[in-house]
Parts: C-alpha cells; sequence; structure tokens
C-alpha cells in the first residue's frame, strides 16, 4: 500500500500514467460538452418564469459547483505536501490555485450576467453566495500571489500549503458569516435567490451532464498544466532529456 | 539565558518582557499605526459627509475597517526586526514550545497596537456621531476583536517573512480572513442601535477568539519554521 503511495508521488509516474488517461478524459470532456452546450443553450424549452435566461444557470450551476471543489482540494494536497513532502501535491496545488481563481471569477461573471436580467442588477450584495464566492476569489488570489512572490520554491511550496489550509477554514467561516450577516440586513431582495424553482426533469438532466463536463474540463486542465510543471521543475533529470530527444 | 533549565512559563514572560521593552524603546513603530488609525477615521466625514446622521449610520464599519487598516500595518513589525537581527532563529532553537513564544509575541504585540486603539475608540465614536448607549458594545467588540486580527495576521506575517517588500501581499492575505470578524463586529454595534441585545454576537466574537488563540499560534509556529530555515 505504501510502495503504491510513494509511487503516486513521483512525477515521472504521474506523467506517464496521465498520458494515458489523457486521451479518454478529452474525448468524455468533449461529448459531455458538446451534449451539454448544444442541448442546454439551444434546445432546452424556456423555463415557464424566467423564460431563456434559465439556460445560463446550465453554465453557471456547473461552474460553480466545480469551484467549491477547489478548497479542499487544496487542503488536501497542502497537507499531503506539509506531512510527506510529496513534490506532486505541490504541482498540482500550484495550478489548482490559478485555475481555482478562474473558476470563482467565471462563476461570478455568469452569474451577474444571469442576475443583469433576472435581478435587474449586475452585483447585489444580499445574495451571500455571491459575496462569499468574492471572498474565496481573494484567498485564492492571496495563495497566487503569495507563491509568486517567494522564489525558492521548496518555501513556497510549505508556505503555500500552509496557507491552504488556514484559507480553507477561513472560507467555510466567511460563508457561514455571510449569511448570517444577509438575513439579518436583508431587507429587500429583488427576486427569491431560490435557483431551485420548479423546472422540468430536462433542465436537471442538462445541468448534471454539465456538471460532468467541467468537472472533467477541470481534471484535463489541471493534468494538462501539471505535466507541464512537472517537465519544467524536473528539466534536468534523464527522463525528461530523454523524452525530450525522442521527439 | 541563564544556564539554569527555564520553565516555559518563565519563557513565554520573557519573551513578553522583551518584546514590551523593544516596543517602547521604539516609540515609532508604536505611534505611527496609531496616529494612522485616527487620520483615516478623520477622513470619512470629510469623504463622505458632514452630517452626523449619515455619519452615525456608518460609524462602526468605519472604526472597524480602519481598525483592520491599522493592525495590518503594525502587523509588519511583528517578526521583522528579530529576523532581521536573527533573534527570531533563536526562538525557534529554543526548547521550549514554539506555540508559547509565538503567543507571547502575539500577546505583546497586541497590547502594543490593538488596545491603545480599543482605549481611544470612544472618542472617535464621539466624532463619528454614534449614540452613547452604543459606545460600550463597541469597545467590548473591539476588545474582542483586535486580539482575532492579531492572532490570524500573525500567520501570514510568519509566512512572508523572508521577503523584502511584503505590506501589500500581507493586505491581499490578511483583509480577506478579517470578513466574519469585521461583520461580527459591526453587527453587534447595529443591534445595540436598534435597541437589541448584542450578546449573541459578541459570544461569538468570544468563541472565535477562544478559537484562535488555540490554534492560530499552532499555525504561525509552523509558519515560522517553514519561512526560516
Amino acid at each position: 500500500m505504501w510502495l503504491w503511495f510513494s509511487k503516486l508521488g513521483s512525477p515521472k509516474w504521474f506523467y506517464e500514467l496521465s498520458g494515458k488517461w489523457l486521451p479518454w478524459l478529452i474525448a468524455a470532456m468533449v461529448v459531455f460538452m458538446t451534449v451539454g452546450l448544444v442541448w442546454g443553450l439551444l434546445f432546452l424549452p424556456p423555463d415557464y418564469q424566467q423564460g431563456f435566461t434559465s439556460r445560463i444557470l446550465i453554465v453557471h450551476v456547473a461552474v460553480a459547483g466545480t469551484s467549491l471543489a477547489f478548497f479542499p482540494l487544496l487542503l488536501v494536497s497542502g497537507t499531503i505536501t506539509l506531512v510527506w513532502r510529496m513534490k506532486l501535491a505541490d504541482m498540482v496545488a500550484k495550478n489548482a490555485a490559478i485555475l481555482g481563481a478562474w473558476f470563482s471569477f467565471i462563476t461570478l461573471a455568469t452569474g451577474s450576467l444571469w442576475g443583469s436580467v433576472m435581478w435587474g442588477t449586475w452585483w447585489e450584495w444580499t445574495d451571500s453566495r455571491l459575496v462569499s464566492m468574492l471572498f474565496q476569489l481573494f484567498l485564492l488570489l492571496g495563495v497566487i500571489s503569495l507563491r509568486s512572490a517567494l522564489e525558492d520554491s521548496e518555501t513556497a511550496a510549505k508556505a503555500c500549503a500552509l496557507l491552504s489550509i488556514v484559507g480553507c477554514i477561513n472560507v467555510v467561516i466567511i460563508k457561514y458569516s455571510v449569511e448570517w450577516w444577509n438575513t439579518l440586513h436583508q431587507v429587500s431582495s429583488p427576486v427569491s435567490m431560490d435557483t431551485q424553482s420548479p423546472n422540468g426533469p430536462e433542465f436537471w438532466i442538462a445541468t448534471l451532464i454539465m456538471i460532468v463536463a467541467v468537472y472533467l474540463f477541470l481534471s484535463v486542465s489541471l493534468i494538462l498544466s501539471t505535466r507541464n510543471e512537472i517537465l519544467e521543475r524536473e528539466r534536468r533529470s534523464q527522463w525528461v532529456q530523454d523524452l525530450v530527444s525522442k521527439s | 539565558m541563564s544556564e539554569k533549565q527555564t520553565t516555559t512559563s518563565a519563557a513565554f514572560l520573557a519573551t513578553l518582557k522583551r518584546d514590551l521593552l523593544i516596543a517602547f524603546k521604539k516609540k515609532n513603530d508604536v505611534v505611527n499605526p496609531f496616529m494612522f488609525f485616527i487620520i483615516v477615521v478623520s477622513l470619512f466625514p470629510i469623504g463622505i459627509s458632514p452630517e452626523s446622521d449619515r455619519l452615525t449610520e456608518i460609524a462602526a464599519g468605519v472604526i472597524w475597517i480602519s481598525v483592520l487598516l491599522a493592525s495590518m500595518l503594525s502587523m509588519d513589525n511583528l517578526y521583522r526586526a528579530d529576523f532581521e537581527d536573527g533573534s527570531l532563529e533563536q526562538l525557534l532553537l529554543s526548547p521550549h514550545p514554539l506555540f508559547f513564544l509565538v503567543l507571547a509575541k502575539n500577546i505583546s504585540h497586541w497590547l502594543v497596537s490593538g488596545l491603545p486603539v480599543v482605549l481611544v475608540s470612544p472618542l472617535l465614536a464621539y466624532m463619528l456621531a454614534l449614540p452613547e448607549e452604543a459606545y460600550l458594545t463597541l469597545v467590548l467588540s473591539l476588545l474582542l476583536g483586535t486580539p482575532i486580527m492579531s492572532l490570524v495576521g500573525s500567520i501570514a506575517v510568519a509566512l512572508t517573512v523572508g521577503l523584502g517588500s511584503r505590506g501589500l501581499i500581507l493586505a491581499v492575505i490578511t483583509l480577506p480572513m478579517s470578513v466574519p470578524v469585521l461583520i461580527f463586529g459591526t453587527l453587534a454595534v447595529q443591534s445595540t442601535l436598534n435597541s437589541q441585545s448584542p450578546l449573541g454576537y459578541l459570544s461569538l466574537m468570544l468563541v472565535m477568539l477562544s478559537v484562535s488563540v488555540s490554534l492560530a499560534p499552532l499555525a504561525s509556529a509552523a509558519a515560522l519554521k517553514i519561512s526560516v530555515n
């Protein structure tokens, strides 16, 4: 079991294995993404309350759900970095922070696109999810800027791991305190924030397909950027040199 | 240090005393954040409105945000001088648990930078036309909130202690983390203004304080070990 575990941490092993998986993951992503986007954005019947605007939600809900996975991901990889000093975990964490910031940003962007039609405003402080997503973005940007500020890569790995763990605890506290703040401050809200108003089953199937598609997209981009990182950091090792001279 | 075996509590007190002594020798580091706090608060009425009705509405938020900014500025001094003259390494080499030594440094930092701000806050609250009945809540919420900021901010300072210029990165890391404290601190004052009991919020802040006292020094200690190697 431990042999397997330490093997997992070897960048070379990961590079070879992920190379085998990658075509399948990309193929699955393309299928799910095409089905989800074409069906969701072009053919889905309009919601009886929201009209065609509900089609934005297909993308928004999928991206938002996925962006919640980043802090747990950073927590796990940070713990692995600190406890087992696994280089691979840090390579994943570095790219996960950057991807997480993008996902949070896209969540906010698609959310305000939808909000601009449904609520009549691009930004609404009374919606606690919007506010806590904003602060998740800020926390991730903090992790990214800490890494870029620290020059020594080993120090940066451990420092970012620690900050990610602290940030993960914090993002939970922020989420609940913002919710609390809102329920008390909420004087008027433009519409019900409940996106789970009765929708047809098609809506949920389309959303599910999109969620799978976005998760696949996340895995593919994370694997691709981690492979890139492996090649860059291990550029002096023999197997990378062999790989480069072969191609 | 004497050659005799010292107890952890003696080391704790020695660190506390040393840091306080240094703070009183270098008055600039103590006075500047304090002055910064007073000046920032005084700028708000000029920027927003001199009418007392409007000031009453924003008073708690203005004071709280200025406190956060001031505490962040003063945080910079927490480990830097020690890092530069090497005494931080001595601290890490000490046989006593780093947890208590870090806690001592945090406490002395709060006594020097947090407490003065808390003490002067009623004066500024008066200037911002906050009704008198909210003074006590404001002071209590600051009394509970500023140590949390010192303890949590200490983690970020410890992580960035080796960097040359880190004023802004410290802000980027620490300020988002201060959201819960800001929310409960201002809500406590608001609820007093609405003649409700602020006790719920204050006890939540007490919970956050006890959690950060017990966990944040651990993270700070780990961060210091990462930064100083």
